[in-house]
């Protein structure tokens, strides 16, 4: 593509994608400024760069994922690295709040956003920040995102990978998957809640379906049960207990496997079916528990993608969106139950960059601004 | 023909039902050669509605004067928990209830986990059954002799409209094919093509056990009846995240209403908002959460199968009407009015039934 004769949007470029819990932001850092271009360049747009690129935590709360940091990336003809950093909406009014101190209205720049907190603070940020947004379609910029980051490649390495013997610990292994030829896709986004996309080119997809126990489930059900108080102590938590002190099991009822229909004994019969009995709850403890919620959302989401690959005849599922963030076990449970349920016919992948794809959207929607 | 009792046993995860036919009809003759043990059974059943501290006979659901294999009698329907199976077991050795040579018939998980312990400590062979085998049998039967002359098939009409909504009958007389999902601790969902033909489409594990245990865990509650009671005094928009909390509104696009339910519990990871919601909200949230999962997962199957009929039974619905009207409410309004709830007056009782029929039909 020609970019040189295309009007560039100018400085700033930013992509953000306000979610149910989390707000995603990449910003793409230009490394090519010519000495001219530097001089003209306005004080506060350095301000921010600098901001930006010589810090990895913002506030309290903001942070930084420099592993994920895409470097001498060319987009619109200009060579720099893309940054990702993410924030509690929660703390959206803080950040609004510093666009309106850093005058970020001056720039005179369109900010391209996306997820549901782009129409939800769309006032706020015209009344507080004096800033237009430019509002994209959260899963129009997932789509999107997701086939552009694969093509580039992850600095060199594969943007896409899945899990061989998942459930394994001294086999398991992460290998890289080459998804050059992406169509059709199953595409299953765990953010707050769940929404699962059928790609069959990169203008053609629909919403399947979708399931309101997602990510937020897990840290919300987690922060009740074991009174912790974030995403990484539920993990931490669950990583050190046992689910199936909560869960109740085929074994459990069936005192063996329900041949019949092909259900192990180890197979889960009912989620925290065991925390009927006044026993069994005195004899649990809060790393059992986070456990079992995690498996419980983890395998009731793997389930659901499952029956979507079948109804819509698609082999190859793509798991994204934050739940999935420092989340091993969860994607191992979820390459080996597909894997199991589907006797080896589905395939669970997974990107590199989780979370970030509606976000990237949104900054290659920057081309779409007139 | 079997020698009595007639017993149809069911144990579950969580409850054994039982099903037990008292003859009305016994002869002078009959009467005077009857074993003492018979007699007492017979008795100790239907002169009680509750036995021992758990046991329950739900006298409402009773099938009198009915027709069974060329005796007239009534059709008694038991309960109590499978965690009391000992107790039962032990019960039926006291009661000498091998001496009587009855065959009995269960089915269940338990009828495989507890076999052995028939066995041996009350010299009781079991015919094991298949568990879905019998509820399919169960619910064709009970449905075809009607509920003491009334529908045993239901539905609701304007499920959501306090003032408006109405439990109305529903002629089950054409069933195939029906979309059967059983909701005991787990979740079977079941495809009905004729009474000889059927597959288990799927199931899951989110079930009438998961909504126990978690409002066991989350409110300090100990028994389903409590629960129930709790979810419907409590606000479940407070605890989870809906789609107009993070939309600010509908999200039009893809025809996600604004109160629809984007994160179920999402709300609870946040400390001012976790310390703002009462025991009973919390109640309310798990059986939303739990029964609406229910509801998309068997939508998905009713959609893949082609069948626009679906049939809600088990025990998670005893008592239970605000999860039978979220079902009905979420099949109609999700499928633009294609798919039907229903649901049969017996819940959980069928697989009982289909092993008593196993009894004096035998396959």
């Amino acid at each position: 593509m020609k970019i040189k004769d295309a009007k560039k949007p100018s400085f700033p470029w930013f992509g953000m994608d306000i979610g149910g819990t989390l707000v995603k932001l990449v910003y793409f850092e230009p490394i090519d400024i010519s000495a001219e271009e530097e001089q003209e360049e306005v004080e506060s747009l350095k301000s921010i760069r600098k901001y930006l690129t010589s810090n990895v935590a913002y506030g309290s709360t903001g942070i930084r994922d420099t592993h994920l940091e895409l470097k001498n990336h060319t987009l619109l003809g200009r060579r720099g690295n893309l940054h990702f950093i993410r924030f509690p909406t929660h703390d959206l009014p803080t950040f609004i709040q510093m666009g309106h101190d850093k005058n970020f209205s001056t720039l005179h720049t369109v900010l391209c956003a996306t997820g549901g907190g782009a129409y939800k603070f769309e006032q706020e940020f015209r009344t507080i920040g004096n800033l237009q947004l430019h509002k994209k379609d959260e899963l129009d910029c997932l789509v999107k995102g997701l086939l552009y980051i694969d093509s580039p490649s992850f600095n060199g390495q594969a943007e896409c990978y899945y899990y061989e013997n998942a459930m394994e610990p001294e086999k398991c292994r992460k290998m890289p998957y080459n998804l050059e030829d992406p169509y059709p896709l199953l595409v299953v986004n765990i953010g707050s809640g769940v929404s699962i996309l059928a790609v069959y080119s990169k203008d053609n997809y629909k919403r399947v379906s979708g399931t309101s126990l997602g990510g937020g489930t897990f840290l919300g059900l987690c922060s009740l049960l074991t009174g912790c108080d974030s995403f990484e102590e539920a993990l931490e938590m669950a990583s050190k207990g046992d689910s199936t002190r909560a869960d109740k099991l085929v074994k459990d009822i069936y005192g063996g496997h329900y041949e019949r229909f092909d259900l192990p004994g180890w197979a889960v019969a009912s989620s925290f079916g065991n925390m009927i009995h006044k026993e069994k709850r005195d004899a649990v403890s809060k790393e059992d528990l986070a456990r079992a919620t995690l498996v419980t959302i983890t395998n009731n989401i793997g389930w659901i993608a499952k029956m979507c690959a079948v109804s819509e005849k698609i082999d190859r599922v793509v798991f994204v969106g934050n739940f999935l963030r420092v989340n091993t076990l969860s994607m191992k449970l979820l390459s080996d139950a597909l894997k199991y349920w589907s006797h080896g016919q589905q395939k669970a992948l997974f990107l590199e960059h989780e979370g970030y794809f509606g976000a990237v959207g949104a900054l290659l929607g920057l081309l779409d601004v007139d | 023909m079997s020698a009595f009792p007639w017993f149809g046993m069911d144990i579950g995860g969580t409850l054994v039902k039982l099903v037990y036919f008292e003859p009305k009809d016994i002869t002078a003759e009959e009467e005077q050669e009857e074993v003492e043990n018979l007699k007492s059974i017979r008795k100790y059943l239907t002169s009680n509605v509750a036995y021992g501290s758990t046991g329950i006979r739900d006298v409402h659901l009773e099938l009198k004067d009915l027709t069974l294999c060329g005796r007239k009698g009534n059709l008694h329907f038991i309960r109590f928990p499978t965690q009391d199976m000992s107790a039962f077991i032990q019960m039926g050795r006291d009661k000498h209830f091998s001496s009587l040579h009855t065959t009995l018939c269960a089915t269940g998980g338990g009828a495989y986990k507890f076999e052995p312990d028939f066995r041996e400590m009350a010299d009781l062979q079991l015919l094991k059954l298949d568990e879905l085998d019998c509820l399919i049998k169960g619910v064709l039967y009970i449905d075809s002799v009607k509920f003491n002359g009334h529908s045993e098939c239901y539905y609701f009409e304007n499920p959501t409209d306090p003032v408006q909504c109405q439990k109305k009958p529903y002629n089950l007389e054409n069933p195939y094919p029906l979309l059967l999902v059983n909701i005991g601790s787990g979740v079977s969902i079941l495809a009905v093509y004729s009474k000889d033909n059927y597959k288990r489409v799927t199931g899951t594990s989110l079930g009438g056990g998961t909504f126990l245990g978690l409002c066991c865990l989350l409110t300090g509650c100990s028994t389903f009846e409590e629960a129930l009671e709790m979810a419907t005094r409590g606000e479940s928009t407070t605890v989870d995240k809906l789609v107009r909390d993070i939309y600010g509104g509908d999200y039009e696009r893809f025809g996600l209403p604004g109160w629809a339910v984007a994160s179920s519990f999402g709300n609870m990871m946040c400390k001012e908002k976790r310390e703002s919601i009462c025991k009973e909200d919390l109640a309310r949230a798990t059986l939303v959460t739990i029964t609406n999962n229910i509801g998309s997962i068997t939508r998905m199957c009713a959609l893949n199968e082609n069948i626009d009929r679906v049939v809600f039974v088990g025990n998670f619905l005893r008592i239970n009407t605000l999860s039978m009207k979220l079902l009905a409410y979420a099949m109609d309004y999700w499928s633009k009015g294609q798919l039907k709830a229903l649901f049969l007056e017996h819940e959980g009782y069928f697989g009982s039934v289909g092993a008593l029929l196993e009894l004096l039909n035998p396959t």
